[in-house]
């Protein structure tokens, strides 16, 4: 991903033809609300989409984009507002009435069956008779193919193709089915720069003929190149839609994206720093260039983000997911693999990862047997597991750290996201951390779950240094004493989060742009 | 009337036993209607089967005494099963395991029970453990998949059994016949005293009580149960995966080999290759059926034990091939795992009012 435009400047690319001016739209969202449990994904969203144009779609991770197009692909019911076609309200409830309505979307994770060929896929269910004839069917979607530009062979085994050739037959799927809004879920996040450019052409293509586009996408770049509209989703809620001409400059975009809003003030008395806890000396690699970075006792260091930009790389291999090169990592003043061979568990490092269910849980398993995941060393004697003083241990984390359902017995999917979060928190901090690796820790929280999370990290400083991954800007300027701000894996700048002129360079940072203005 | 297939949201306490039931009546049903094809009576196969497996207390004994070898196998793979390791080699370990345990009474004929016992004890872990142990080695040296070396490593032991009765150990006065010469009363596991019931059946109460409290108050124990869980979790909680899987191989040969120490000391009382009855797979079914679990595992042994009896005398009593048990056998895993689906969805009729959206429920934000 690093290297995603070498070799082409992607400002350069130009869409051929202007793009048709706006007159009635083919869909109109308006108030589309979504809620899971107690977070609301979408917010009274309201959109436009009109033919023969290409919408991006911009936000953060967890924004809601996804699941906003996911209710106009029929994926998912909205809880309130509807959704207008050719004028008339529409009910979808199942991606098939969606496409029935000619509204098509390419997921992430594509739908194809990788031992049948292109043709084959693309007609998947589709045929109109019994027999298929298999001439027939590749001059039917290679004449597709050739209309919108979308260049592949009708008769190549899918599990032979590039993952954009791939993504090219799910388009000619939809575009087989007529439909007239594609939506693309982060399509350039598989593709190699020559196939983004190629799909670019394609995408044109297709709004020239009609078609009307909208692309998910938190990544400034392309947005700028490929798209006539922009909206900008953010917490939910759209903040903003404009047209691409009217933009001034990629870092305006980024800050109505990462928003600048302080909601919560939180009490952060600064703490006497104490000694480096996480030292990373020039660690490249992994998508990682020269990351130069020290935590220290006393302090929390936000790094902070557009999602994808190396941040999993450097949290996985501080915590000991994957090898670092040699001599470039040092955790509590000891070299990483030194670390790491006894790695011990209690005084050392915690870490919270962004996956809560999976990851720093098992879903099928009690919150005793998932309190003992990280402690269980805390918890023998010879070979023998003391379960009864884990479950006292338990118990004692649900009381501090409010967990609800409050029994130790409650399996762990049984629990929200918040108070499971709540719980992995409860279980790394009683570990005794020296070092605390928090990311995303509020992420999709509510606001008062979001609030004790954001304390106890607070707190936690006393006794450690916390390095917290967030994409979110106002939770790096709530928590941290220093941000850091990395883009395509280099870090671009640590900013003091306590000096307001400094603050202003993250939007412009996180864009990619050295301080310095378009 | 279309239905549509609806997750369940918390599945019911019941549902379990309820899922058995039905599947064991459904199996069964399956089971006469093909007697009934091959003009038998089903009423009369029924009965037959009744009478085989429950009908006497020499059919229950039977059962019981058949039980013990599937108990232990299902007890081993179920250690294996818990961590996602799928040992289906439990045949071949368990072949091992009953020559181990002949190679030691041939060897010291004359010692004495309470030490040869023991001894044949020992051999027969030891090398049903070492044959679990090529496959956990392969896996974590060479990521060789399990299922396939276990499965292989079944037919190797099986023809090295085949070799040993044939060859080195076939007695000189058995006319040709490929057995080993019958062991010493001292190789033979005593009987408890009660019917034909010998002390195999309580080691395998043993068995199973040492493997509760090992799964349960010992930090492996634990260990293993979360590694079930899935690779990431485990990496996460940096459990030593590959010495747990070398580990619960080792452990569930071991099971195995005694397990066919069991059978050639008190079943057979010499090393025969129609020891080799199928032990080692209805063992995967038993586990299955009792989700790893060593109360239930006792019950499904029980039960399946039971079956083969029974279906032993359906098979004389009515002239039915051999493979009827076999097929019985299929049908019940078969109605069982597709009937563990009910427990997680259920069918509702389509457009029902309040039904909620298929997958709308179980969407998380993004």
């Amino acid at each position: 991903m690093i290297e995603e435009y070498r070799g082409f400047d992607i400002k350069s690319l130009q869409r051929p033809t202007p793009a048709p001016p706006k007159k009635t739209p083919l869909i109109r969202i308006r108030g589309l609300t979504k809620r899971f449990g107690s977070v609301e994904a979408n917010k009274d969203v309201s959109l436009d989409i009109h033919p023969g144009r290409i919408l991006a779609l911009l936000g953060e991770n967890g924004a809601g984009k996804s699941t906003l197009m996911s209710m106009l692909a029929g994926r998912l019911v909205p809880d309130e507002g509807f959704i207008e076609a050719d004028g008339g309200k529409v009910r979808l409830e199942s991606p098939a009435q969606a496409i029935a309505l000619g509204v098509g979307m390419v997921y992430q994770h594509f739908t194809l069956v990788e031992a049948m060929t292109v043709a084959e896929n693309v007609l998947l269910g589709q045929t109109d008779s019994f027999f298929v004839s298999p001439p027939h069917m590749k001059r039917r979607v290679a004449e597709l193919a050739t209309r919108f530009g979308l260049d592949i062979d009708p008769g190549a085994r899918v599990a032979d193709l590039s993952m954009g050739e791939k993504q090219r037959v799910e388009i000619l799927k939809l575009l087989h089915r007529q439909s007239r809004v594609l939506i693309l879920d982060e399509p350039t996040t598989v593709l190699t720069p020559a196939e983004t450019r190629r799909l670019f052409d394609a995408l044109w293509s297709m709004a020239a003929q009609g078609k009307a586009i909208v692309f998910i996408s938190h990544k400034l770049e392309e947005v700028m190149a490929a798209s006539d509209d922009v909206a900008i989703l953010r917490k939910g809620r759209i903040t903003a839609v404009m047209e691409k001409n009217d933009i001034r400059s990629k870092s305006d975009l980024a800050r109505s994206m990462v928003g600048r809003d302080v909601i919560l003030s939180v009490n952060k008395p600064p703490v006497e720093l104490g000694e480096e806890v996480l030292g990373i000396d020039d660690l490249s690699g992994h998508g990682l260039k020269n990351v130069s970075l020290s935590v220290r006792r006393g302090e929390i260091l936000a790094l902070t983000g557009v999602a994808g930009n190396g941040q999993k790389a450097l949290v996985e291999m501080v915590c000991g997911l994957e090898t670092p090169p040699r001599r470039k990592l040092f955790i509590l003043g000891e070299r990483w693999r030194r670390f790491y061979a006894r790695a011990p568990w209690k005084n050392a490092l915690s870490y919270v990862p962004e996956d809560r269910k999976g990851l720093a849980t098992a879903p099928n398993l009690d919150l005793v047997d998932n309190v003992l995941l990280t402690t269980r060393q805390g918890f023998v004697k010879g070979p023998w597991l003391m379960r009864s003083k884990a479950a006292d241990a338990t118990d004692g984390l649900i009381l501090d750290y409010n967990v609800s359902p409050p029994r130790a017995t409650a399996l762990a999917k049984q629990l929200s996201g918040g108070n499971l979060q709540k719980l992995v928190l409860g279980r790394e901090l009683y570990r005794g951390p020296r070092l605390i690796v928090a990311e995303q820790p509020t992420q999709g929280l509510d606001v008062s779950a979001t609030e004790e999370v954001w304390t106890q990290l607070l707190k936690s400083r006393e006794d450690a240094g916390v390095l917290l991954v967030t994409g979110d800007v106002n939770e790096a300027l709530n928590l941290a004493d220093r941000i850091a701000v990395i883009y395509r894996g280099e870090i671009m700048g640590v900013l003091d989060a306590n000096d307001p002129s400094q603050v202003a360079r993250i939007g412009p940072l996180m864009a990619g742009l050295a301080g310095t203005e378009e | 009337m279309a239905l549509r297939v609806v997750k369940r949201r918390n599945p019911p306490a019941w549902s379990a036993a309820a899922i058995l039931v039905c599947a064991l009546v459904l199996s069964l049903g399956v089971s006469l209607a093909l007697l009934a094809a091959i003009g038998k009576s089903p009423v009369h196969g029924l009965v037959a089967l009744w009478n085989g497996s429950f009908g006497s207390l020499w059919a229950i004994e039977d059962a019981l005494i058949k039980a013990a070898p599937i108990f232990l196998c299902s007890l081993g793979l179920a250690v294996a099963f818990r961590m996602q390791v799928w040992n289906i080699g439990a045949e071949g370990q368990f072949a091992l395991g009953a020559m181990g345990a002949t190679w030691a009474a041939l060897t010291f004929p004359h010692a004495p029970s309470w030490v040869l016992l023991p001894l044949m004890l020992v051999y027969a872990g030891l090398l049903g453990a070492a044959w679990g142990a090529i496959p956990g080695l392969l896996k974590v040296k060479l990521k060789a998949n399990e299922i396939i070396t276990t499965l292989m490593l079944n037919y190797v032991a099986i023809f090295l059994l085949e070799y040993m009765v044939y060859g080195p150990w076939k007695d000189p006065a058995s006319f040709g016949f490929p057995v080993t010469p019958e062991f010493t009363p001292s190789a033979v596991i005593p009987l408890l005293g009660v019917g034909r019931l010998h002390g195999g059946v309580l080691l395998c109460v043993f068995a199973g009580v040492l493997l509760w409290a090992f799964l349960r108050y010992t930090r492996l124990g634990y260990e293993l149960k979360a590694c079930g869980e899935g690779a990431k979790v485990a990496a996460y909680a940096r459990m030593p995966y590959n010495r747990l899987v070398l580990f619960v191989l080792t452990a569930s040969g071991a099971f195995a080999g005694v397990a066919g120490f069991v059978e050639v000391s008190a079943s057979t009382g010499r090393l025969m290759t129609s020891i080799m009855a199928g032990y080692g797979y209805t063992a995967i079914i038993v586990a299955w059926i009792a989700r790893l679990r060593p109360v239930p595992i006792a019950l499904a042994s029980f039960l399946l034990a039971a079956l083969r009896v029974g279906v032993e005398n359906i098979q004389l009593d009515m002239e039915v091939p051999a493979a009827f048990g076999d097929i019985m056998e299929g049908l019940i895993l078969l109605t069982i795992l597709s009937g563990q689906f009910f427990e997680q969805y259920k069918l509702v009729r389509k457009g029902a009012k309040n039904a909620p959206a298929p997958s709308a429920s179980q969407e998380t934000a993004p």
